[in-house]
């Protein structure tokens, strides 16, 4: 393979993953949230096709393929629950949601 | 003879099981009837073995039944198994006939109450405990009955259970019973560890065999020695009888005089090889009786109770018959203990009448002068009287001399003892006997009574109804005449009768039994003119003083055990509780429990509800959990 | 560009790691800016960007499919609705970064660099030899007909699973966006009632 290996790949696959995981732990803005939980998706992604063109299975890249179905579903489900919020005029603050508190 | 005993056995459990499952659907006196019908179809089936038996040759009286092996451990086992022979024949129509006649007695006076049909499933129920205590054919099924008419009584001294002197006394009575129990299951074990099984047979050959060390022969026979004073309310574990009088009187007539409390005269006669192997026991026996036989007797010369001075002389004639026993006379044991259901039985009867025309009057001192009001009663309660002192030729006169010609054969010190002791008893009958009698049919009417509380007049009500006066009448009949199963010297019906089974030790000569009877007759009498001299004079047997007192206690028996018994358990008990029970056991859980609830409020902390913890915490646990991989592999 | 498959000339090889390292600081970079943006549409528009740097990545790997798929799905319609929201929400999407305690905030930085930090070791320790000898592929790799193989074959209760799952997604997406009539009749619009009985008012 030309270019860099597949180390380079899971190195920023991995760089990514946790810029999502430091964005979903730090915003307050539900839509944030949900950004930043695109970018962990896509970032298991990156991993997915990494290790197919490691291998020269496309079993990865099959996977990353339903992966970004899931991602799909679940943002319109997401962005669905952002909507109703607003509606009822709630304001957009995950730390407001208490409910499930024990 | 086995188809017969069985049905004796069956019939009043037919009838408990009957009643207590028919619960409200049957009337009150429906139930009664049940309970009538089962112990009388009971007495029927004895009826019938008991002629097969009596057709029979002596030596083919014996029959063991076994219906299954109820118990097995390893090499031990233990069969549902009854024993029918002349002694428990004896026993099963004793206790269905005398049943029999108390059960119809109650359904008169037992009317009215509430609670009818539960007296009437626990009257059956303790008719056939009692049977099965004397038809076991092993010493489990005996102490099995042992224990259940235990829990009869118990349950039938309590059965006015919102009284609670009633609670009490069920209380005392079961209580003494169980420490009886427990001495004889102590014996029992000795028994299967030495011998392997407690079939009679095995245990009473290995006794009379001398396989069995004197210590280990003689612990068994204390251990049912324990057992029989316990349930048979002799010295030292009688204080439980006077109080169980807070029964109903046909309860006191049929557990209390005639059938339970002969039980542990039973259990002497039927385990007498074990206690002719430790000979020792057996004359303790007898001692225990003699003392009781006296103490029961002047204590009695102070009681005010009818149903109490009739329940001393309970105590004092089940001392003559340990006396019989322990001097080995076990025929005339048995038959003192026949005729005493007899006129034991009518004399608490006789009593239920007068109580009941009198609406519950118990104190002697507030009867009198009833012989004119109640011929009838007053009639079989002299009849009864009579044969209790020993007068020829009613029935107590022929099987208490028979015990007191045995002690005289027995000689010895121990022998010469028995005797004059059980002559002073004779003296000291005549005088309480006498007592009660004088005190409730003669003198003036109603001397004492209340202003303003009339008894009934008989005339519009009679003497009672005739389901209580017939077996009044039936039992002073055979108070009459049963005595003369056994007039020595001419026929010996009854000694030959169990002579197979229950081999005497002494026989007394026609003489020695002659020369008896003169004497206790002649105390009886005496006895008897004190009492009515004391009457006539208006005033007491025993004069006011220490010793009336230490008498009216009861000899403080009951004042000694609760000082050395109850007093430091009840002690123990609450120090128990306040030293260790509440601050170590009870703490000690609240702790755990607070300790739970505190841990559980820290831990629900966590759950704040913030969605960002929840995330941090499981990214961490993540990040914990890659690094674990990754240091394990 | 290449003479045969695997071997590529230098200046081929320079180009690929140049478009390489371009592409990947964009996607960090847009990364970066998707999570740090106040701006909610600064935020979605970093995430297209971060899409397309990624799809180029694919490109790079052979996974020519799942790049096209990433722009064509990804880019072209999850980002789209995202971008509605954002306009419908309007000022209400507004994120500013206040709030959250001092621990938190030090704990999640902390984890998220424990993470980074553990996946390398992990990665290196334990596999370092062994992701450099990359498989040949043939040209066929990442085409769109291996993957329709592959779905249909190996991988086909996959496929139809995910299909079960948008299904369900975009029921739940109808479901979350109803409004009740009371709602509705509060909102100004009319209800449905209304809304269906007027093409019969409109005939007449």
């Amino acid at each position: 393979m030309s270019g860099p290996g597949v180390p380079w790949y899971l190195a920023i696959s991995a760089i990514l993953f946790s810029i999502g995981v430091a964005g979903v732990l730090l915003r307050r803005s539900p839509l944030i949230v949900l950004l930043s939980l695109e970018i962990m998706l896509n970032s298991a992604n990156l991993a997915f096709v990494g290790f197919s063109r490691l291998f020269g299975e496309m079993d990865g890249q099959v996977f990353a393929l339903a992966v970004m179905a899931v991602a799909a579903s679940e943002v319109c489900v997401g962005l669905g629950l952002i909507v109703a919020m607003a509606r009822r005029n709630l304001a957009l603050d995950v730390d407001l949601f208490t409910e499930l508190r024990g | 003879m086995t188809f017969g005993s069985w049905v004796c056995l069956v019939a009043p459990l037919a009838g408990f099981l009957a009643i207590t499952l028919a619960g409200t659907r049957i009337t009150r006196s429906q139930a009664g009837w049940i309970s009538t019908g089962s112990v009388f179809v009971g007495f029927a089936g004895a009826v019938v073995a008991f002629l097969d038996a009596w057709g029979r040759d002596a030596e083919q009286r014996v029959e063991l039944t076994t219906a299954w092996t109820w118990l097995k451990a390893g090499e031990f086992q233990v069969g549902l198994e009854l024993l029918i022979d002349p002694l428990s024949l004896v026993m099963m129509l004793v206790v269905t006939g005398v049943g029999g006649l108390i059960i119809l007695y109650s359904n008169g006076y037992m009317a009215g109450d509430d609670e009818e049909r539960r007296y009437f499933a626990y009257m059956s129920f303790f008719v056939f405990s009692m049977l099965l205590l004397v038809q076991g054919g092993n010493l489990l099924l005996l102490l099995v009955g042992w224990g259940l008419v235990g829990l009869a009584s118990y349950l039938l001294i309590g059965f006015h259970h919102e009284r609670p002197s009633a609670v009490a006394a069920a209380k005392k009575a079961f209580v003494i019973n169980a420490i009886g129990d427990a001495i004889m299951a102590l014996g029992f074990f000795l028994a299967i560890a030495h011998v392997g099984s407690l079939d009679f047979g095995a245990v009473f050959g290995a006794a009379e065999s001398g396989e069995l060390s004197d210590t280990v022969v003689t612990l068994l026979a204390l251990g049912l020695l324990g057992g029989a004073v316990a349930k048979s309310a002799q010295i030292p574990f009688h204080t439980w009888l006077p109080d169980a009088m807070e029964g109903p009187t046909p309860v006191s007539a049929l557990i209390h005089a005639a059938t339970m409390v002969t039980a542990g005269v039973y259990l002497i006669c039927r385990t007498h090889l074990v206690f002719e192997a430790a000979p020792d026991v057996q004359h303790i026996a007898a001692i225990l009786g003699l003392a009781t036989l006296l103490a029961a007797g002047v204590i009695a010369l102070v009681q005010w109770d009818i149903k109490r001075v009739i329940a001393y002389s309970t105590m004092s004639q089940i001392g003559y018959m340990f006396v019989g026993a322990g001097v080995g006379a076990y025929g005339f044991a048995m038959f003192h203990l026949v005729t005493h259901a007899f006129f034991k039985a009518l004399l608490f009867l006789a009593a239920g009448i007068v109580i009941h025309h009198l609406q519950g009057e118990q104190d002697m001192r507030r009867m009198g002068g009833l012989r004119t009001s109640m011929p009838f009663t007053h009639l079989t309660f002299l009849v009864g009287t009579l044969a209790l002192v020993g007068i020829p030729p009613l029935a107590g006169f022929w099987s208490k001399d028979a015990i007191l010609s045995s002690a005289l054969d027995q000689g010895g010190a121990l022998g010469w003892i028995l005797f004059v002791g059980g002559l002073l008893g004779a003296l000291l009958t005549g005088m309480y006997s006498l007592r009660l009698y004088f005190a409730v049919f003669h003198g003036a009417e109603y001397a004492g009574r209340h202003e303003g509380v009339e008894a009934p007049h008989v005339e519009e009500h009679g003497e009672g109804p005739r389901s209580m006066t017939v077996p009044v009448g039936v039992l002073a009949a055979g108070s009459a005449v049963a005595g003369l199963l056994q007039i020595p010297g001419v026929w010996h019906p009854f000694e030959n009768w169990l002579e197979h089974t229950v081999e005497p030790l002494v026989h007394a000569s026609v003489g020695e039994e002659w020369l008896t009877s003169a004497l206790a007759v002649s105390l009886g009498v005496l006895g008897s003119l004190l009492a009515w001299r004391a009457f006539t004079a208006g005033r007491e047997l025993v004069p006011e003083g220490a010793i009336r007192r230490t008498l009216e206690h009861k000899l403080w028996f009951d004042e000694i055990y609760d000082a050395a018994f109850a007093r430091p358990a009840q002690a123990a008990a609450v120090g128990l509780r306040d030293r260790f029970e509440t601050p170590v056991v009870q703490g000690g859980l609240d702790e755990v429990a607070e300790g739970t609830l505190r841990g559980a409020s820290a831990t629900s902390a966590v759950q704040s509800g913030l969605l960002r913890t929840y995330a941090l915490a499981i990214t961490i646990s993540v990040a914990v959990l890659a690094l674990i991989f990754l240091v394990v592999r | 560009m290449q003479a045969d498959e695997g071997r590529l000339s230098a200046v081929g090889n320079v180009l690929v790691w140049a478009v390489w390292i371009v592409a990947a600081g964009a996607c960090l970079g847009t990364g970066l800016r998707v999570v740090t943006a106040s701006n909610p549409f600064s935020s979605a528009l970093s995430l297209i960007g971060n899409l397309a740097s990624l799809a180029v990545l694919y490109l790079l790997a052979s996974g020519e499919f799942v790049a096209a798929a990433q722009v064509l799905v990804y880019a072209g319609a999850v980002m789209v609705m995202f971008l509605f929201v954002i306009a419908y929400l309007g000022g209400r999407a507004d994120a500013p970064w206040a709030g959250g305690t001092r621990l938190i905030q030090t704990a999640s930085v902390i984890t998220a660099v424990s993470l980074l930090s553990v996946t390398f070791v992990a990665l290196m320790l334990n596999a370092g030899g062994r992701l450099s000898d990359e498989a040949d592929v043939t040209r066929a790799f990442g085409s769109p007909a291996e993957m329709g193989g592959l779905f249909l074959t190996d991988h086909l209760l996959a496929f139809e699973i995910t299909s079960i799952v948008l299904l369900v997604a975009a029921v739940g997406g109808v479901v979350l966006g109803m409004r009740s009539e009371a709602e509705a009749l509060a909102d100004g619009d009319q209800g449905l009632q209304q809304t269906v009985a007027r093409p019969s008012e409109d005939a007449a």
